[in-house]
């Protein structure tokens, strides 16, 4: 069957088999390697993409699903200027281990970050906004405090609000 | 060394661009995809394989034992087959292998093929393998038995004031490294190609070789490996076999990659521990003797469990000194998926069983749990079980009131206890606990640990590992070693070792690929040994360069010169290393590792030197337990670690974070059971790990006590955190319900029970 969606601001139009996952397709049709996949069952959050900007399990989206919608993955976020910054945070940090759970952890950064309406960062706020994505390396610690740094950056929510190059 | 703790990790940048190429992630052309047909049996022989009708078999290949050229995985010993011909051992054991161009194809041909079986009785509870008439090893089912003795436990029972009996176990454990087992293998000419997500190269060209024997050479290439916690040590060189295989026989590059609920169900476990344990003390509470008889549930073949049961046995005494002492231990043969590596090797599974000798040791003779370890803990200038005398980078006391000091432990385990008196007392009445949303029990507790680093007793000194380095064209030194990065942190700290040696920027010194036609063999990834082992062997030569590059300038020049940050002084002329380096462009430096001469360990009788030294912690862990649901929470751990000297602080806080996590998942979130020869678990959904609401405010702090024979003073660090974090917690809990709890996973429902006991008998067990 035919499905159109974005995929990092690009239209892609694909004639898939109706059974795939997005994360397949994302993965091994489109290449997007940093999408993972770690369980399968929406447990792990390796494989969390944005669906029009909410962080979503990409394992249990049916590619069909995603007709008309947009996606962002990890290799999208690169493209927006607030990334170098949120890369920064988590390397300055020390929030990397073996970083197969990471990806899911950036996306998940990111929805958290640009969806957060909260004048305070609360760290039970952060810890819930990453509560669906498992680490089993780093004890998280460090990649909380990460994103606590960043709730509290006010340029990031300037890029948010500006240079978002996505639609949602 | 240059004190800079934020010495960023080389292989951040490109895994937070995600572009760090996971086996998974790999693009071959032709790749087929293959699967695995297992036993559905605990035990059973096999009648027969079938192939139906209704398929097109020549579309796809498909590998059983008559195909494997030696059928064995050559690891300590050689029982386990690439492939059961005539018997399967346990649930899920490897029959049959299927290749087919796609996935889908591979499924639909395990339809069509059918295996007949004969289920067999099992043995499926490690207390009654010796005595089972099922032989699955030998004449007893006994994998390794070892006895460590020392000095006259009848002597122990005479002058001993009381004797203390208990029984202690502990469960399964799976890593759930995020990332499953993978393996590519690429048929080439006369040679199989086989990458994969792995720990130890050379363990799996050691196993292709002997199954391949004179048909192909191997050549074993490390992936970016997402996790591995040793799970990832022994279990590669049976998915490489089976991938191999299949590439041999097909003629295509075959992949097997592993789903979450294959990987949880059908790789290796932490064993499982059952210990029978009687401890002798005198009038002040001091030990006078140890005998223990201890158990460690191998599953249906060997693998590695020799090796830690031996490491579990040389742990158990912990980190007290004890006068007498009898230890016998067991691995032994159950119809379960193998147990093997995993963090920490027998350390947790002895440390939780020492800690809760202490626990209940503190509650028998009514002393604090604090109080009792402290007046039996280990020093410098006194030997262990084995008659280790421990001479240098000791600190097993500095630990321990460093951590107690930290956490406010004396002040909180007497607030908590007043706190929690109301709420008990109403639980033992029977009536409602709280009065308020915020009554919750609180506990604290702690454990004190060790870990022995690199391998036990002789291993070292048989292993041999040898380090290359080379001074490629741009001046630049690149090591050449087999160890791995699988998150750890190994290649930032193989790069900083060197450049500090040398006195250069961590940017001047490269790492080749992991690539067994490349790198030598300098051992496995595991034992915590890299740093330590390996490192120390870069340390040496790191120094001899300098020394020959010393001797070629005096040599050019007539001149002496001298070496300093970085730069070579001689006359009015100052180099930089790189300049002098570019000069000596291919030159070769290799060198072998040997434990200092004085080490000595005698394997037939358990006596000496077990371990060249020991990374020394303690933890103080503190819990809330709800008074209604009985749902535990860890909110804060404390930890110190003594580890010599931390080549990466930040990362070896980070590892310290990590590995305590894990260990606080052994004890209260992860559970697997086996039921009826099967394991109950099938993924995230039912074996549960902490989460980010899960994790506890963790304060961890590192003291450095340097090792002479360790690079710039280091020591083992990786396992050390796993090994003692559960009996922290576990003692938490016995504080609370004043209760023996001598068995992990602690769940709900176990507290639950202890509550009921209270209630019927006003708090006595």
């Amino acid at each position: 069957m035919i499905v159109s969606f974005k995929v990092n601001g690009r239209q892609v139009d694909l004639d898939i088999d109706p059974r795939k996952r997005l994360l397949d397709v994302l993965h091994d049709d489109l290449q997007l390697i940093s999408v993972k996949e770690g369980c399968g069952e929406g447990e792990c959050g390796a494989c969390t993409v944005l669906f029009d900007g909410q962080n979503v399990n990409s394992c249990l989206v049916p590619a069909f699903q995603a007709d008309g919608h947009e996606i962002v993955t990890l290799e999208g976020l690169k493209k927006w200027p607030g990334f170098s910054t949120i890369e920064r945070a988590y390397l300055e940090h020390g929030a990397v281990q073996c970083a197969y759970c990471l990806s899911g952890f950036v996306v998940s950064t990111v929805a958290y970050l640009k969806n957060q309406t909260e004048q305070t960062v609360n760290e039970d706020q952060v810890k819930y906004a990453l509560a669906g994505n498992l680490c089993r390396c780093t004890g998280y610690t460090k990649i909380v405090e990460a994103v606590k740094d960043l709730a509290e950056h006010e340029k990031l929510k300037e890029l948010f609000a500006e240079d978002w190059p996505y639609e949602r | 060394m240059k004190p800079n703790p934020k010495d960023f990790r080389v292989d951040a940048l490109s895994k937070l661009r995600g572009e760090a190429r996971y086996i998974r992630d790999e693009r071959i052309l032709g790749l087929w995809h293959g699967l695995t047909v297992r036993s559905p049996h605990p035990r059973a022989r096999i009648i027969s394989i079938d192939f139906d009708d209704a398929f097109k078999w020549q579309n796809v290949t498909v590998v059983t034992a008559q195909d494997v050229p030696n059928n064995y995985v050559a690891m300590i010993e050689k029982d386990m087959p690439v492939l059961a011909e005539k018997i399967v051992n346990y649930v899920g054991e490897p029959v049959a292998l299927i290749a087919a161009p796609s996935p889908e194809l591979a499924m639909e041909a395990r339809e069509h093929l059918h295996v007949q079986y004969k289920p067999l009785p099992f043995i499926d509870d490690p207390l009654q393998a010796e005595q089972s008439d099922i032989k699955l090893y030998g004449s007893n089912n006994v994998f390794k038995e070892i006895r460590i003795e020392r000095g006259d436990l009848d002597e122990a029972e005479k002058t001993a004031d009381k004797v203390v009996e208990l029984e202690v176990r502990t469960g399964f454990q799976e890593h759930v490294y995020l990332e499953p087992q993978g393996m590519i293998a690429i048929p080439e000419n006369d040679r199989i190609v086989v990458k994969g997500s792995l720990q130890c190269p050379y363990y799996v060209k050691n196993a292709l070789n002997e199954i391949f024997k004179g048909l192909r050479d191997i050549t074993v290439v490390h992936a970016t490996t997402g996790g591995a916690f040793g799970g990832k040590e022994d279990f590669p060189s049976l998915l490489a076999a089976h991938a191999a295989l299949l590439a041999y026989k097909s003629g295509h590059p075959v992949a097997i990659f592993y789903d979450r609920r294959e990987d949880i169900q059908f790789t290796t476990k932490r064993h499982p521990s059952v210990s029978k344990n009687k401890v002798y003390v005198d009038a002040e509470g001091k030990l006078v003797g140890l005998d223990i008889e201890f158990y460690l549930d191998s599953g249906a073949y060997v693998t590695l469990s020799p090796v830690v049961l031996a490491r579990a046995a040389l742990t158990i005494s912990g980190c007290y000194y004890i006068p007498n002492v009898r230890i016998v231990a067991k691995a032994v043969a159950t119809n379960t998926v193998p147990s093997g590596a995993f963090r920490g090797f027998g350390g947790p599974q002895a440390i939780f069983t020492m800690e809760m000798i202490m626990e209940e040791l503190a509650q028998k003779l009514k002393m604090d749990a604090h109080r009792v370890r402290e007046i039996n803990l280990i020093d410098e200038g006194q030997t262990t079980a084995t008659g280790q005398v421990l001479k240098y980078s000791v600190s097993n006391k500095q630990t321990f009131y460093d951590v107690l000091e930290r956490s406010n432990y004396q002040q909180k385990l007497n607030k908590y206890r007043q706190w929690n008196e109301p709420i008990l007392e109403r639980l033992k009445q029977g009536r409602y606990p709280k009065r308020h949303p915020d009554d919750v029990l609180k506990g604290i507790g702690l454990s004190v640990f060790l870990h022995g680093a690199g391998f036990t007793g002789g291993g070292e000194n048989r292993i041999k590992g040898k380090l290359r380095i080379e001074i490629n064209d741009n001046g630049q030194p690149v090591i050449y070693s087999a160890q791995t990065e699988m998150g750890q942190g190994q290649q930032t700290a193989f790069r900083k070792i060197l450049a500090d040696a040398l006195a250069v920027d961590i940017e001047q010194i490269l790492l080749a690929d992991v690539n067994t036609d490349l790198v030598p063999n300098s051992g496995p990834t595991v034992a915590s040994r890299s740093t330590m082992v390996v490192g120390s062997l870069i340390t040496d030569i790191g120094r001899e360069m300098i020394k020959k590059f010393l001797e070629e300038l005096k040599q050019e020049y007539g001149f002496p010169f001298e070496y300093r940050t970085g730069y070579f002084y001689g006359g009015d002329m100052v180099l930089p290393f790189r300049q002098v380096a570019q000069k000596h462009a291919g030159l070769i430096f290799e060198k072998e590792y040997r434990h200092p001469p004085f080490i000595k360990f005698d394997e037939q009788n358990w006596k000496g030197d077990a371990y060249p030294v020991y990374s020394w912690a303690a933890a103080v862990a503190e819990t809330e337990v709800d008074p209604i649901t009985f749902n535990i929470k860890v909110t804060r751990y404390y930890t110190t670690h003594e580890i010599g000297k931390a080549i990466n602080y930040d990362q070896s806080i980070a590892q310290i974070q990590g590995g305590s996590l894990q260990g606080i998942g052994y004890a209260i979130y992860e559970k697997l059971e086996r039921q009826n020869g099967h394991l109950n678990v099938h993924g995230f959904v039912d074996y549960i790990i902490p989460t980010t609401v899960d994790m506890p405010f963790m304060d961890i702090k590192i003291l450095e006590n340097p090792y002479p024979f360790g690079p710039f003073g280091a020591k083992g660090l990786g396992e050390l955190p796993l090994v003692g974090a559960a009996p922290a917690v576990v003692s938490s809990l016995r504080m609370i319900f004043s209760l023996p709890i001598n068995k992990i996973p602690v769940m709900p429902e176990d507290l639950f029970e202890l509550a009921q006991i209270l209630r019927k008998n006003g708090g006595q067990p």
